[in-house]
C-alpha cells in the first residue's frame, strides 16, 4: 500500500508495541516475550479502586454479589465471581453500555430478595448457600417465583454478564488477577503468536496483560 | 428545509464496504469522478483492540450505530410468528464496512452454482427442484466471472492453495473447485495443530480437506505484515492491517488517484429519480442536515437488507412502489444459509486459543453437486469448516453436552477441564429462493428517523431440513473420527438476521423475475447499478464476499466501457 499518503484510515503496523519489537525478534518468533516485557511490572497486578459509577443500592448490590457468587462459587478450583470483580463489572456496565438493562436488574434483584424473605425471613444475601441455590434454580426454571414474570430471562442475563465479567478483558473491572483466564487455561491476549504456540501440545506462557495494555501500553 | 445541493459528480457510490469500497477502484482508475457515501467513519489499526467484550459482545461501541438502529424484523412465514429480534445487527458501518471485521473467507462459487436449475433437471429430472422454488440459472457462467474472481484475489490479496488450475487438480488444494487460471497470489495461511488433526481425520475417511482461502496476508504484502494469528479476528479488526479489508486496500488506492472523495457519516435516506425513470442523485443526512448529491450514475452498495429498504423507500412518480420495482421484484428471491453446526467434545486439549478462523480446515466432498443426490430429497449441500480461534468468553459459554449443570461448582469444574476441548464444525448449506420468502418494509417498526425497517419473511423447507440432517451427520462422522467423545447438534430453526443475506435485487435477463440485468444495472432505471449479494440468485455453499467483489468489479468495468450509453 505504497500509495495513499495522508489517507485518514491508513495506518501501518506502527503501534507503540510493534515499534518495540525488532524485526529479528519477529523473524525468530520470540515477540511474545517482548510483548510481556513491554508492560511495566507495576501494571501486572491489577489493583483497582472503586471507580465504577454506583447505580445500585446496598441491598441490591448485596443481592447481586450473592448471586454471582453462586453462579461461580469459590472452591478448590479458584475464587468466586465476586472476588474476580464480576459484580463490579456488571454495575459499571449498568451505568454505561447496559444502561437500558438497569430496570431488569432492579426488578430481578428485588424479586430475589422478596422470595428469600418470604421463604426464610432473610434477604437473599443473608440466606444460606443451599437456600440461595434453591431460589436460583427456581429462577432458572421459571417456576415458583411469585409475581416476577420472566425469572428465567433474568437468570440468563445475570449468568451471561457474570461470564463476561469473569472471562472478559480485565480492563472492564472483572477477571481480577486473571482469575477467569486461569480457571479455563486461557494464556491471555498477545500480539504475535508463533507456529509452535499453535501446536496441540504447546506450553504457552501466560501473557498477563489486558487488551488495552497490550495495544496502548496502559489501562 | 430544502437539501443543500452539491456539485454534480460522475458516480455516487452508496456504502464503502466490501462491495462499494472495491468498485471505487476501477472507476477512479478510469478517470471517473466518484463520491463515496459511507454511514460510518474511518478506523485505524490502533482502533482494533483484541478485546472480546468490545468486538464480540458489545459489537463495536466505538462505531456509528446506524445498522443497530434499524435492525430488521423477521417472521416465520407470511402468517407465522415473529422471530426474536436480536439486540445487534451483524453488519457494521465504517469505511471498509464489515470487511473490517469479517473472517476474510474468500471463496469462489462453483460452475454448478451458476446453473443449478438446468444441471439439476439434467441430472435428476425437473421434480428434483424443490416445490415452490424460484431458482433460475444465472445470466452468466462461472467462466465469464472467472477473470473477475482472479482480479479480486490479486487486488484484495487472498491467501490460498489452488486445487484446480485449468483442469489440473492438486490435492494440496480443494480438488472440487472450478478451474482457475492461476495460483493464489499468496500461499495458504499457516498450518495449526488442531486443524492438521482434523485434516488427518478427514483423510482417513477418504475425504479431501484443505486450508480455506482468506483475504488475510500469509506473507507480507505491499507494506503490510503477514497475519500475527493473535486470535481476535472474528468480528475483530486487524491491529496490524494484515486483514485485507477495502479500508486498507482498494479505498486508499482509489484515493491516491484523486478521483475518489470519501464522505464519512453520510446517512443516505433516498435515491431520487426523474419522470423518465432515470436516477438523478442521492439524498443523505450528516448531523441532521440534508444534502443532495447529484450524479450521472448511482451505484447502490449497502448490505442486502439496506439495499432493499432504500429502494422501497425511494418512491417517486416514475416508481410509485419503490425504485426499480415496477415489476414487483424488489425484495423477492431472498435467502440466507441455514445455520447449521455440530459441536464436538474431545477427551484432550485442542489448543484452539489463537489463530484466525479461516486458518482451519475445510471439506467440500459434501457440497454443491459433488455427490449423487438421487435418493436424498434435496439438492446442493454444504461446505464443512473447522475454524481456529477461540476467545475466552466464547470458550466458557460452551455447550455442557448434557454432562454438567450450567452454573455452580460442578459447572466450574466442567469448564476448567473442557473449555479448550471442544470445537464447532460449521456447515454452510446452499439455499435457494422460494416464492414465499422475501424482504419488504415492516408495517409497524420504524428507525429513529421514522422510516420503516426491513422485514424478513423466512421459513425452513423440508428439503432444507433433510440437507441439514445430512450435513450434521457428516460433521458428526468427522468429529468422531477425530476422537470426539460427545457431540451437540444445533437445532433446526428458521434463520432470521444473517451475515450471508442473498437476493432481493436478483440478476437475470428476464425483467419479469429480476431487478438487475446481467451487468448489475437496473432493468428499469438504466443508470442505477446495484452491488452486493442482493444480486445473487443462488447462495452457493460458502461465504459470499469474493463473489460480491468479483461482480462489483465487473459492474464497474461495464460502466466504464459503456459510460456514454449508461450516463448519457
Amino acid at each position: 500500500m505504497g500509495s495513499g499518503q495522508g489517507v485518514p484510515g491508513k495506518h501501518t503496523a506502527g503501534s507503540s508495541l510493534l515499534q518495540s519489537v525488532s524485526r529479528r525478534d519477529l523473524l525468530a518468533g520470540t515477540a511474545v516475550t517482548i510483548a510481556c516485557a513491554f508492560v511495566p511490572a507495576s501494571a501486572l497486578r491489577l489493583t483497582r479502586t472503586s471507580t465504577a459509577a454506583e447505580v445500585l443500592t446496598s441491598t441490591e448490590r448485596q443481592a447481586l454479589e450473592a448471586m454471582v457468587s453462586r453462579i461461580i462459587p469459590a472452591d478448590a478450583n479458584g475464587p468466586a465471581a465476586l472476588e474476580a470483580g464480576c459484580a463490579r463489572y456488571i454495575e459499571s456496565a449498568l451505568a454505561g453500555a447496559y444502561q437500558s438493562l438497569r430496570k431488569a436488574y432492579l426488578s430481578g434483584l428485588a424479586a430475589l430478595n422478596a422470595i428469600a424473605m418470604s421463604n426464610g425471613g432473610k434477604s437473599f444475601a443473608a440466606s444460606g448457600a443451599t437456600e440461595q441455590d434453591k431460589i436460583l434454580s427456581e429462577f432458572e426454571q421459571n417456576t415458583e417465583v411469585g409475581d416476577y414474570g420472566d425469572s428465567a430471562a433474568f437468570f440468563e442475563l445475570v449468568r451471561r454478564h457474570t461470564l463476561e465479567g469473569m472471562f472478559g478483558d480485565p480492563s472492564y473491572g472483572g477477571n481480577a488477577n486473571f482469575a477467569g483466564w486461569d480457571l479455563i487455561g486461557y494464556p491471555g491476549p498477545r500480539m504475535f503468536v508463533s507456529a509452535r504456540m499453535q501446536e496441540m501440545d504447546a506450553k504457552i506462557p501466560l501473557s498477563r496483560v489486558s487488551a488495552k495494555q497490550l495495544v496502548h501500553g496502559s489501562r | 428545509m430544502a437539501p443543500v445541493k452539491l456539485p454534480k459528480t460522475d458516480v455516487v457510490v452508496i456504502g464503502l464496504g466490501a462491495a462499494g469500497g472495491f468498485a471505487v477502484l476501477p472507476l477512479a482508475q478510469a478517470g471517473l469522478k466518484v463520491v463515496g457515501l459511507e454511514a460510518g467513519g474511518w478506523f485505524q489499526a490502533k482502533d482494533h483492540v483484541p478485546d472480546e467484550i468490545r468486538n464480540n459482545i458489545r459489537h463495536w461501541p466505538h462505531a456509528v450505530q446506524k445498522a443497530n438502529q434499524e435492525i430488521p424484523t423477521a417472521r416465520n412465514g407470511r402468517d407465522g410468528p415473529a422471530l426474536p429480534r436480536p439486540a445487534y445487527h451483524p453488519m457494521m458501518n465504517g469505511v471498509g464496512g464489515t470487511s473490517l471485521h469479517y473472517w476474510g473467507q474468500s471463496w469462489r462459487l462453483t460452475e454448478w452454482d451458476f446453473k443449478v436449475r438446468s444441471e439439476t433437471v439434467r441430472r435428476y429430472g425437473a421434480s428434483a427442484i424443490p416445490a415452490g422454488s424460484t431458482v433460475e440459472d444465472w445470466p452468466l457462467s462461472y467462466e465469464e466471472l472467472e477473470p473477475y474472481y482472479d482480479k479480486a484475489e490479486y487486488t484484495i490479496g487472498v491467501s490460498g492453495k489452488a486445487g484446480n488450475i485449468r483442469g489440473t487438480r492438486d490435492e494440496a488444494g480443494n480438488i472440487f473447485e472450478s478451474p482457475r487460471q492461476r495460483e493464489y497470489p499468496m500461499p495458504a495461511l499457516r498450518h495449526a495443530g488442531f486443524a492438521d488433526h482434523m485434516a488427518e481425520a478427514a483423510k482417513r475417511l477418504g475425504w479431501h480437506s484443505y486450508c480455506p482461502p482468506a483475504a488475510i496476508n500469509s506473507v507480507p504484502r505491499d507494506d503490510r505484515p503477514a497475519c500475527f494469528y493473535h486470535g481476535f479476528c472474528g468480528s475483530g479488526g486487524c491491529p496490524v492491517n494484515a486483514k485485507n479489508s477495502t479500508a486498507v486496500t482498494t479505498i486508499p488506492q482509489a484515493l491516491a488517484t484523486r478521483n475518489l472523495r470519501v464522505v464519512p457519516y453520510a446517512h443516505v435516506i433516498a435515491i431520487d429519480s426523474d419522470d423518465h425513470g432515470r436516477v438523478t442523485g442521492v439524498r443523505y443526512l450528516t448531523d441532521k442536515k440534508e444534502y443532495f448529491q447529484p450524479a450521472s450514475v448511482v451505484l447502490l452498495a449497502g448490505y442486502t437488507y439496506e439495499n432493499i429498504r432504500l429502494l422501497l423507500l425511494s418512491t417517486s412518480k416514475a416508481y410509485p412502489r419503490g425504485l426499480a420495482n415496477n415489476h414487483g421484484q424488489v425484495g423477492l428471491h431472498y435467502m440466507s444459509h441455514t445455520r447449521n453446526g455440530v459441536m464436538g467434545l474431545f477427551p484432550f486439549d485442542l489448543n484452539r486459543w489463537y489463530g484466525t478462523p479461516a486458518q482451519g480446515t475445510s471439506v467440500d466432498d459434501w457440497s454443491d453437486d459433488n455427490f449423487d443426490h438421487a435418493q436424498l430429497g434435496f439438492i446442493g449441500g454444504g461446505n464443512l469448516l473447522v475454524p481456529m480461534e477461540l476467545k475466552p468468553i466464547e470458550a466458557a459459554s460452551m455447550s455442557t453436552f448434557g454432562k454438567a449443570p450450567r452454573w455452580g461448582s460442578a459447572w466450574k469444574a466442567f469448564v476448567k477441564e473442557n473449555a479448550d476441548r471442544w470445537t464447532p464444525v460449521w456447515a454452510q448449506i446452499s439455499t435457494f429462493p422460494f416464492e414465499d420468502r422475501f424482504l419488504d418494509l415492516d408495517p409497524e417498526v420504524k428507525d429513529p428517523l421514522g422510516y420503516p425497517v426491513c422485514r424478513l419473511t423466512v421459513g425452513l423447507k423440508e428439503s432444507e431440513k433433510r440437507a441439514m440432517t445430512f450435513m450434521q451427520d457428516k460433521a458428526e462422522q468427522w468429529l468422531r473420527e477425530a476422537g470426539a467423545s460427545a457431540v451437540d447438534k444445533l437445532s433446526h430453526v428458521p434463520i432470521g438476521l444473517s451475515t450471508h443475506a442473498y437476493g432481493g435485487t436478483r440478476m437475470g435477463d428476464n425483467v419479469e423475475t429480476n431487478v438487475v440485468n446481467r451487468w448489475g444495472f437496473s432493468h428499469e432505471a438504466p443508470n442505477l447499478g446495484i452491488l452486493g449479494a442482493s444480486v445473487m440468485g443462488t447462495s452457493g455453499a460458502r461465504n459470499p464476499t469474493l463473489t460480491v467483489q468479483a461482480l462489483a468489479w465487473r459492474t464497474a468495468d461495464h460502466l466504464v466501457k459503456e459510460w456514454k450509453s449508461i450516463a448519457l
